[in-house]
């Protein structure tokens, strides 16, 4: 061990840190619903429409899309990279609802969304076929194949896209993308203690075990994804008016489909606050990049993608459990069953090849 | 005729798709990495070409031998490129997850770029070949003269590479790691300087392709991403670190899509390829995690 | 569990067989892995399953598990037809499996591990949606207790020694309840004195908790100890079957594991 790790036990001690974590998971419904009214009481305490504003809005969206990847990605180990699909579907759905129909927004959001998840449940059929590079590859080819689609079609309005006028105001997206945030934070925190939580977890540690258990997992998979879509899908809706227009570049938005994995990593993938920490924190240093450099904020990205990665894939959140985890293991009688016979986990004991067949 | 034309245009750009597609099948087989920052390595090398013709004849054209000249330094630049692409960054999350080898690799062809981006604006560049007669025909067939050269410059370099990494030494060694890499360390190969120099080929390769994009269509600093999932799907048809399989995966990759082009829309392509390659998924999903497991 | 598992009911013919295979044959190109075999595991047996390496013994567990698909023969689980049954729907029935190499779900919690094998439920959205009740809790407790493991409830199973691990999964098949347990290699790489512990745990698994038991062992003192009955397979074919004691005298079998022919 060395002295740095030394002086870091005695500033946050791990029981601490484990006592910290304890709480906040006895305390998780208490800590959204107060967060929510704080977030719901800003524009009233004084955020005004503006710069402010839109960046906590993009907060929140980021926020959906972060912990909607994990969903899949982080709880049940498929990472797509294709995620922004539903997105686009969703940005597309509502503008040409609401230009060319003239439907009402929020009959177009319930649309967007509902459209989202038919083409995850479509798609999901055959992606979940797959795994490892493959699934992760595939998934990129349906986000850009949907950007052609959109590019080509008389329908999306091609290259140009479409512009929309006529839209609610600010704060009407300030309390939409909350209220899509919050919900979903709900539902995943609730699902991460139900069965059917687990199951996904069960499926990303170890998908055939998972198969033996009597879990039919494509089935599990598919109803992790059409979820993911869902918010992914209403995040989209609200966005494309939010942003006055929708075109195949932005709706579709690949580096974004990084950006977002880039959160739920930094912040701690595989758990609820995790991605959701991480979107905050990651757009709020692209956006200080943007204001001072302008045009950078994407090579900061790519390179924010790389660091995560190599130093620091288990995120803050991950991280922390690791830390807290360390000291409990042994103090609830770990250690002394571990010497049970001298076995290593990471050694593999069992006889060697096994059975060829 | 029609159809005829299509076909051949079709095996011109293949052998470019398939040139690029040996050199990600390369890196994919020995190293077991998807890189997917492979396409941004053809980028690159056009930009390389273009900016050697600019910068020493002050305009970016000259006689199909000025252009070819180019060649040897943008393979030995791209060369460095990907051999420091591993040693800097891949190694880092070599034997990690699968997922987390994949994100570097798109870390880092976002930030090269977004980098190009900035350096040389999103203004499509292309290097124009003088040449006095540039099309040849042949029984109704128009073949352009540059990219016939470009079609055989594409099997010159797939050959080369092949050559090297059945002869030379490197080459030797470039497969002994490939099969175990645990083996290959015992016998005293550098396997690290190995796995790096297989980035170095690859993408060199792939760069030299980059010069051939420059003439016969154009290069731009988001043009990568397309050579990579082209790429994907030639090296899932043809399999992983087969370089035979690669070349006529490409071939046929090009032909489908330029008669798509030519009969539909070459709008289309990218969507056509792609579900080309989910048909080949659901068709022969044990073709791609090798035969059905005893355990 | 079993209580409602009629033995007649099971076959009209009286046949107390939960589970058979019936000429189950599978290849790999051009080797035959297990050729034609036939097996009967009757209600409450604890039955052996011993070969020498590369006999296919589990090659014949996964084609009863539905991991793979045999090229010939059926299998039948508690009087049905399961040859073509997908590997879950096989396991939804009542068959429950720990493979070769502990499998736990290694960033999960301990508790969380048995709690999702529990397959009383099964896949109804009703009750994989609700919080895990009181009952299933209640019995995740004992089971963890059952295998003196009642400490680490909170501790990701990953962190877990080799042998702790091979109990939490021991102790997550029987959260499942199984009409029949297949077991392949339970008393690999674990210590004698942990050996005695498994050998009672699954005495009282067979006992208490009815399940029968199907086990492939390479440890001949153990399998002998424990099995009503053997079956011996050799080069894909079932070449023996009987009690221990005349297994242990069979000539075909000492001289399978000799490598005589």
């Amino acid at each position: 061990m060395s002295a740095d790790e030394g002086a870091l036990r005695r500033v946050l001690p791990p029981e601490r840190v484990d006592d910290f974590l304890g709480a906040c998971d006895d305390y998780g419904w208490l800590i959204l619903v107060a967060s929510t009214v704080l977030a719901g009481t800003l524009p009233l305490a004084g955020l005004e429409a503006g710069f402010y504003m839109t960046f906590v809005t993009d907060l929140f969206l980021f926020g959906i899309l972060a912990l909607s990847w994990d969903l899949v990605g982080g709880q049940t180990g498929y990472p797509s990279f294709g995620n922004m699909a539903f997105f686009g579907i969703g940005a597309y759905t509502t503008a040409i609802l609401v230009k060319d129909f003239s439907v009402g927004f929020p009959v177009a959001f319930v649309v967007a969304g509902g459209l989202a998840v038919a083409f995850a449940a479509f798609i999901g059929v055959i992606v979940f076929r797959l795994r490892g590079h493959y699934f992760a590859i595939a998934t990129l080819g349906v986000l850009l194949a949907a950007q052609q689609v959109s590019r080509n079609l008389e329908i999306t309005g091609g290259a140009s896209g479409k512009i929309l006028l006529d839209t609610p105001s600010a704060e009407a997206f300030y309390y939409l993308f909350l209220g899509v945030l919050v919900a979903e934070i709900a539902l995943v925190y609730y699902l991460s203690g139900t069965r059917f939580g687990f199951v996904l977890n069960a499926i990303r540690d170890d998908e055939q075990k998972a198969t033996a258990m009597g879990f039919n997992t494509t089935y599990y998979k598919t109803a992790a994804w059409m979820l993911a879509a869902l918010f992914t899908g209403l995040a989209g809706a609200a966005w494309s008016l939010d942003n006055t227009f929708v075109d195949p570049q932005t709706a579709y938005n690949g580096a974004w489909n990084v950006e977002l994995i880039a959160m739920a990593l930094l912040g701690g993938s595989g758990t609820v606050a995790g991605p959701v920490l991480g979107a905050f924190g990651l757009h709020s240093v692209i956006v200080v990049v943007d204001t001072y450099a302008t045009g950078w904020q994407l090579v900061l990205l790519g390179t924010a993608v790389i660091v995560t990665v190599v130093a620091f894939p288990k995120g803050v959140v991950g991280t922390l459990r690791e830390y807290a985890a360390e000291m409990a293991y042994y103090e609830r009688g770990g250690m002394a069953a571990a010497n049970d016979g001298g076995d290593d986990p990471d050694e593999d004991s069992s006889p060697a090849g096994g059975e060829a067949g | 005729m029609a159809l005829a034309q299509f076909i051949v245009n079709g095996l011109l750009v293949g052998a470019l798709f398939a040139a690029v597609a040996v050199g990600f099948a390369l890196i994919w087989g020995v190293v077991d990495i998807i890189n997917l920052a492979h396409g941004e390595m053809v980028m690159l090398g056009g930009y390389t070409a273009y900016w050697a013709l600019a910068l020493t004849t002050g305009t970016a054209r000259g006689g199909p031998l000025v252009v070819l000249a180019t060649l040897p330094l943008v393979v030995g630049v791209l060369f460095a490129v990907g051999y420091l692409l591993q040693r800097v960054l891949v190694k880092r999350v070599m034997g990690t997850d699968v997922f987390l080898t994949l994100l570097v690799t798109f870390g880092a062809s976002i930030a090269i770029q977004q980098l190009a981006l900035r350096a040389w604006t999103a203004n499509p560049r292309s290097i124009q070949v003088e040449l006095a007669d540039p099309s040849l025909v042949l029984g109704g067939v128009v073949v352009p003269k540059m990219k016939l050269v470009a079609f055989l410059g594409a099997f010159v370099l797939t050959g080369a590479l092949w050559a090297f990494l059945q002869r030379s030494r490197t080459g030797r060694a470039i497969r002994a790691v490939s099969q175990n890499p645990e083996a290959a360390a015992l016998v005293g190969i550098d396997v690290e300087h190995t796995r790096a120099t297989t980035f170095g080929l690859s993408s060199a390769i792939a760069g030299a392709v980059g010069v051939f994009v420059a003439t016969i269509l154009n290069v731009q600093p988001q043009m990568g991403l397309i050579y990579t999932l082209k790429s994907f799907v030639i090296v899932v048809f043809g399999g992983v670190g087969s370089i035979p399989g690669a070349l006529l995966g490409g071939l046929l990759l090009g032909s489908v899509e330029e008669t798509v082009a030519g009969v539909i829309s070459s709008q289309w392509t990218l969507a056509v390829s792609f579900s080309l390659l989910i048909v080949l998924l659901i068709v022969k999903p044990n073709g791609l995690f090798g035969q059905e497991a005893s355990e | 569990m079993s209580d409602d598992v009629d033995a007649a009911a099971v076959d009209p013919a009286g046949d107390r067989a939960v589970l058979r295979t019936d000429g189950v044959t599978k290849r790999f190109g051009g080797l035959t892995a297990v050729d034609d075999v036939d097996v009967r595991v009757e209600e409450g047996e604890i039955i052996g399953l011993i070969g020498p390496n590369g006999a296919g013994k589990s090659t014949l567990f996964n084609c009863i598990t539905g991991r793979l698909d045999a090229d010939e023969g059926s299998v039948s689980l508690l009087g049905e037809d399961v040859t073509d049954w997908p590997e879950y729907k096989i396991a939804r029935a009542g068959l429950g499996r720990m493979f070769q190499e502990t499998r736990v779900f290694g960033d999960m919690t301990v508790r969380k591990n048995l709690l999702v094998a529990a397959q009383e439920g099964g896949a109804r959205v009703g009750r994989l949606l609700g919080r895990p009740d009181s009952a299933l809790q209640a019995r995740t407790d004992e089971l963890l207790a059952y295998v003196d493991l009642d400490g680490l409830a909170d501790v990701r199973a990953g962190r877990l020694s080799f042998g702790q691990q091979k109990l939490i999964e021991f102790a997550m098949a029987l959260m499942a309840e199984p009409e029949v347990l297949l077991m392949d290699e339970p008393a690999g790489g674990i210590n004698p004195s942990m050996l005695e512990n498994l050998i009672e745990y699954i005495r009282t698994a067979n006992e208490d908790e009815q399940a029968t038991i199907f086990l492939i062992e390479h440890n001949m003192d153990f399998v002998m100890e424990i099995a009503d009955r053997i079956y011996v397979l050799a080069h894909g074919e079932r070449i023996a079957e009987g009690p221990p004691a005349s297994i242990q005298n069979d000539q075909r079998v000492l001289d399978a594991y000799l490598g005589r022919e």
